[in-house]
């Protein structure tokens, strides 16, 4: 499948980044953040549609209309991560190719982050490379669903 | 200028790709990541040493000895990722950084393997990509010495 359209997706307090907790999350804002990613999807050539809520149920409803409408979605669930069944439940559902993202390796801090819920519902996770971590997912994306041994 | 190098060291079993659990691992051998790797290391100007072990202590000799030729390090356990409090110790105890990789999603698969003693004294972690993993790992750790 050739990827057209790929929603890039933050969870809660992601609209805080470079103005909260700078030395876990980086000192770039989400909009430096999206600018980069959309650097990149022009070099790989792809549409991106970003968004961010801190609402769990707004996020649930946004992933509902990525069916049909996206190729594939990059999310960081911030928080929701590590307790969402309905956004696990959500991405289950959708049926389209989901990588999961972190700024900060989640497994250096607080043992209730070492667990995710959706990991298990998302193609791989990426985490711990800053907001380089997007870019990698992004680039991960592209290549799910031609057969990534064969990249 | 020295071209920066890396390491790529791949734990138990991992000589085995291609011939077993073809579902959970594909059906490309470690020399098709290793080749694969050689090839987005010359694009990114750096160079990679790939290494395969199925001794843990081999591993843990090798690690020792890393920071005094490369920049960083990517590793991909194994199974050794669940329960291998020396390896951890061993890469904790490195001066130059670490990224752990798995080709397949670890969550998705049984309960043991959804916790890794090392990533918490890793840089990050990649896993879910196939062969993949490793090239992400590779850009990952050269973006992160470069900037």
């Amino acid at each position: 499948m050739d990827y057209g359209r790929i929603a890039v997706v933050h969870g809660p307090n992601l609209n805080m980044l470079g103005k909260r907790e700078i030395g876990i999350y980086g000192g770039k804002t989400l909009d430096q953040i999206n600018a980069d990613v959309a650097a990149e999807a022009l070099r790989l050539g792809v549409q991106l549609d970003f968004y961010q809520a801190n609402s769990e149920g707004a996020l649930v409803d946004y992933l509902h209309g990525c069916l049909g409408r996206v190729d594939g979605v990059v999310i960081n669930a911030g928080a929701y991560t590590h307790y969402s069944v309905a956004l696990r439940d959500a991405i289950g559902a959708i049926k389209i190719p989901v990588i999961e993202v972190h700024i900060s390796n989640i497994y250096k801090r607080e043992p209730f982050r070492h667990v995710s819920m959706i990991a298990p519902v998302c193609v791989g996770q990426i985490c711990g490379f800053g907001s380089h971590s997007y870019v990698l997912g992004l680039r991960a994306l592209m290549e799910t669903t031609t057969d990534p041994w064969l990249a | 200028m020295m071209k920066k190098k890396f390491l790529v060291i791949s734990g138990p079993n991992l000589n085995l790709l291609g011939t077993r659990k073809v579902s959970i691992y594909k059906d490309g051998s470690l020399e098709d990541i290793h080749l694969g790797l050689e090839k987005r290391a010359r694009e990114l100007d750096v160079l990679v040493d790939c290494l395969q072990f199925n001794s843990e202590g081999d591993i843990i000799d090798t690690l020792q000895k890393a920071p005094e030729d490369y920049a960083g390090v990517i590793i991909n356990p194994g199974a050794l990722a669940h329960y291998s409090y020396a390896l951890r110790s061993a890469i904790g105890a490195m001066l130059v950084p670490c990224v752990e990789v798995f080709i397949s999603n670890v969550h998705a698969r049984e309960e043991f393997r959804h916790k890794s003693v090392i990533a918490a004294v890793c840089v990050g972690v990649v896993g879910g990509f196939g062969k993949k993993s490793y090239i992400l790992a590779l850009e990952a750790l050269v973006n992160l010495v470069n900037t």
